[in-house]
């Protein structure tokens, strides 16, 4: 887009500022959105992008600075102003209404047209939207099902029909397959070539590569640069969003792997997963590679007894073990940190100590049978100094700290049950790049004072960089373990999506 | 199947049992008492269901949006009691002024609740079940005597009772049935094509998504609670209509009848499921369940209360598990692409959730 620059700009923000108590959120910050244009905006957690996209679409009110629309200031008081003046945002968790229909769901928040609602008619101006968008998706069906891809198209769809002319996408790939991101991608260069200005937030670099036009860099509440997409490389753009050189990987050292602690042989689980079979020793970190649906999660969750899983057979230290429920898992010695540290992971309006101390609360009894705060204080305080954990106090809620931080407390909590396998699940997805480093150095800690790792997730280069060995799943099947020698990011990629480039769907 | 699918949803399958059930109730008992069939029975049934169609209607026009009101016992009583009380000092007052007192009070205590509820932000099972009390209270504390007896009211309160539109047989269709198949039928509409009655669903399918969309939540809330009231005022009226005898318990514990009429007949406690004509096939098959153990004799009266309180449990763990499976049965879809350009072939492509 190098006539971006000729246009008019849309929507301008102008020395915006906004503060929360303490924080400056945003200091001073100018933004132009020209038509045409799929604008990435890149930053750490807590750079101040999500303020910045809450003050567009009305959820906060600047303290200083002006907001334009085709040049003229505006006030942006609520979503349905924002709305109203064109501006719409599609999250990560689509806001939709699951028991509406999908011609429905584009359609519920338009000011009322006509006193009966002409579901004919309603049906064919949906499908006429999604038309538009290339996709073909029926519009009677109820919401409830839709894959997440599904349901942000539904929303991207509400957005047109809303007339939007800045549709802002906070993170939407962060879950969908590479076949899905596609799809979004093809979806949002369609809103572009129609003179949409898209704004698109991401952490993965490769995806900001692949499909914006201009990036722009956020970092402590600030803009620190914006240029064409041309200019920008990887590790400039590290280096705007963290403000020093870090190396964008830490690697996993060299340990002696020794004794066997777990074989998994032939795993099943009815139209699940089906022959999984791998061993995990003494001091590895043995990663799962797969795709969105490889189903990787759900072999995690088997081990850890939340679905066991129904044929093949898990012999640990020497013995055959039957793991039919979290509780025998942990008396195992096996742990497993969840990816969803809101909605499972930790307690979020209980403490950090509360929360470390819960899977053991038995240990910290009292002969009356009473919790024993000091114990549990110095259990935190221990976790607290050894992931180096920040926060004001143990026993702060986790609900206000940082994603990164959260994270080690949830680590904390499984540590305490003195594991020796220890299931990781996503555990740096949504954490800074800071945070992410730093529990990188926890996982080689971890491995170099002998516990066995499993590290399940989707940033390739993490699991390039973090595993021993490579266990790549395709749609429930175990495609390969690669070692590290002969594992490169092809040969995952390749046996991750399966042989033929064909996309294929589960039937 | 995909046509089926299409235009068939699981919540008419639930509907479609029920009609089946109600029909499998009246052969049993038909084949076990005699005289069954008489039309005693009939008008019975019919009117008292009516009463409870009305408010329940009401009550589930709430529970689409993920509330509860627990006052509509309390409001169909104090209405009942108020209005009768009034016309037993003016008894000249005209029929249409008595109706409208009712359906007036009616809607300012919904009004009330949909106040604390909405803008109060007060959770709604807490904030009506302090206004069953205080409704009540109110009627506890009305000056004057505290009962209203049949003698008290002027001629036509009773004649509307006992009237009858047209009768077949002996089988009387009665002012209060007439009344309940309109606000039914209303209802129905308003729920299924007015733009209204789609954003009830809205809210109680995700009252999140209601208001980051910008749906007005709190005035839909709010006017569902008054349309409660409404009808429950209008309730009160029937039920007058329709006993005469009133004492200051009257209606005690409906708002539970209501309830359990909506969920039996498929509406989700937890909001954005259900229709009116579930909820009347529920309460057509409590009253006559009911009604019929009652006259059957083999069981107590007590049983008959555990027998309906076994019904609702199972019509809600029927809802959880069969019902809940069917609709994801009917609800997995994946997109479909046409790549490069809006005339390019369809590339069937079936995504589904992992």
């Amino acid at each position: 887009m190098a006539t971006v620059e000729s246009k008019t700009p849309i929507l301008q923000m102008r020395h915006i500022s906004k503060r929360f108590d303490t924080t400056q959120a945003l200091d001073d910050v100018s933004l132009d959105l020209y038509p045409g244009e799929i604008h990435a905006l890149m930053g750490e957690n807590g750079a101040g992008k999500s303020t910045l996209i809450k003050i567009m679409t009305g959820v906060y009110h600047p303290d200083e600075g002006d907001i334009l629309l085709d040049g003229k200031p505006i006030r942006v008081g609520n979503s349905v102003e924002a709305q109203a003046y064109g501006i719409a945002a599609i999250y990560q968790e689509p806001m939709i209404f699951p028991d509406l229909n999908v011609a429905e769901n584009i359609f519920i928040t338009h000011r009322v047209r006509g006193a009966v609602v002409n579901w004919n008619k309603m049906f064919r101006e949906a499908e006429d939207i999604l038309a538009q968008l290339g996709v073909k998706l029926d519009v009677r069906v109820p919401s409830r099902g839709l894959t997440l891809a599904a349901r942000q198209t539904v929303e991207i769809a509400k957005a047109i029909s809303l007339k939007v002319r800045v549709l802002i996408m906070d993170e939407p790939t962060s879950s969908l397959s590479a076949h899905e991101v596609t799809q979004l991608f093809s979806l949002a260069r369609r809103l572009r070539d129609q003179g949409v200005s898209v704004l698109f937030i991401s952490h993965r670099m490769e995806e900001v590569f692949e499909v914006a036009d201009r990036v722009t860099i956020f970092r402590d509440g600030k803009r620190i640069s914006t240029k064409p997409r041309a200019e920008v490389t990887p590790e400039g753009a590290i280096r705007d969003m963290v403000g020093r050189k870090i190396e964008e990987f830490f690697a996993k050292s060299q340990t002696q792997r020794s004794d066997l602690l777990i074989s998994v042989r032939g795993l099943g689980k009815e139209n699940v997963f089906s022959d999984i079979n791998f061993e995990v020793y003494r001091g590895e970190v043995l990663g799962f590679a797969g795709l969105v649906g490889s189903r990787r999660t759900d072999v995690g969750l088997a081990l850890f007894g939340i679905e066991p899983a129904d044929s093949g057979e898990i012999v640990y230290q020497g013995k055959l073990a039957r793991i039919r429920s979290p509780e025998q898992a942990l008396q195992l010695g096996i742990a497993y940190a969840t990816e969803d540290r809101l909605r499972v992971g930790l307690t979020m309006p209980m403490s950090i100590a509360t929360n470390i101390t819960l899977p053991m609360l038995r240990k910290y009894l009292s002969a009356l049978g009473l919790v024993k705060r000091s114990a549990e204080e110095a259990t935190a305080e221990q976790f607290r100094q050894r992931l180096s954990i920040r926060t004001p106090s143990v026993y702060t809620p986790v609900s206000q700290l940082s994603g990164g931080n959260q994270q080690k407390v949830m680590l904390s909590k499984w540590l305490n049950t003195r594991p020796q396998v220890l299931i990781l699940d996503e555990p740096t997805r949504g954490i800074d790049v800071g945070a992410k480093a730093e529990v990188h150095h926890i996982i080689n800690d971890l491995a170099a004072q002998g516990l066995g790792i499993i590290l399940i997730s989707s940033d390739m280069p993490e699991i390039m960089a973090m595993s021993d060995r490579i266990l790549v799943m395709r749609e429930g099947k175990q495609m390969g373990i690669f070692s590290r020698a002969e594992a490169s990011q092809e040969k995952v990629l390749t046996a991750a999506m399966g042989q033929s480039s064909e996309p294929k769907g589960r039937a | 199947m995909e046509t089926i699918k299409r235009y068939f949803r699981p919540e008419q399958l639930r509907e479609f049992s029920l009609v089946f059930l109600i029909v499998a109730i009246f052969m049993f008992f038909g084949s076990q008492i005699q005289g069954y069939f008489s039309p005693r029975i009939f008008n019975r049934v019919t009117s008292d269901v009516a009463i409870i169609t009305v408010v329940a209607i009401g009550e589930t026009l709430v529970l689409l949006t993920r509330n509860y009101d627990l006052s509509v016992g309390s409001i169909v009583g104090f209405t009942a009691f108020f209005v009768g009380k009034q016309l037993s000092f003016h008894p000249d007052m005209l029929p249409l002024f008595a109706l409208l007192l009712a359906i007036g009070t009616g809607a300012l205590m919904g009004l009330v609740n949909g106040l604390i509820i909405s803008y109060g932000r007060v959770p709604s099972l807490i904030a009506t079940l302090g206004m069953l009390a205080i409704y009540r209270s109110m009627l506890v504390a009305y000056p004057g005597n505290k009962i209203v007896v049949t003698s008290d009211f002027p001629k036509w309160v009773l004649d509307l009772g006992s009237a009858s539109l047209f009768s077949v047989g002996g089988f009387d269709i009665r002012p209060v049935v007439v009344v309940a198949l309109l606000i039914l039928v209303i209802f129905q509409l308003v729920t299924a094509y007015l733009p209204y009655g789609r954003r009830l669903y809205a809210i109680g399918s995700n009252p999140e998504a209601a208001r980051v969309g910008g749906l007005p939540a709190q005035r839909i809330v709010l006017f569902a609670y008054m349309l409660c009231g409404t009808l429950a005022g209008l309730g009160g009226f029937m039920f007058m209509v329709r006993y005469g005898d009133l004492n200051t318990a009257v209606a005690q514990g409906m708002e539970l009848q209501a309830i359990a009429a909506a969920v039996v007949g498929g509406v989700s406690t937890n909001g954005g499921i259900g229709t009116m004509i579930g909820t009347v096939l529920g309460a057509f098959m409590i009253n006559l369940l009911q009604q019929s153990l009652l006259r059957w004799l083999r069981i107590s009266n007590f049983w008959v209360d555990a027998f309906l309180g076994l019904l609702i449990l199972v019509a809600v763990t029927i809802d959880a598990v069969i019902l809940g499976r069917l609709r994801d049965i009917w609800a997995r879809t994946g997109l479909e692409t046409r790549p490069g350009g809006e005339k390019g072939p369809v590339e069937k492509e079936e995504i589904h959730a992992a």
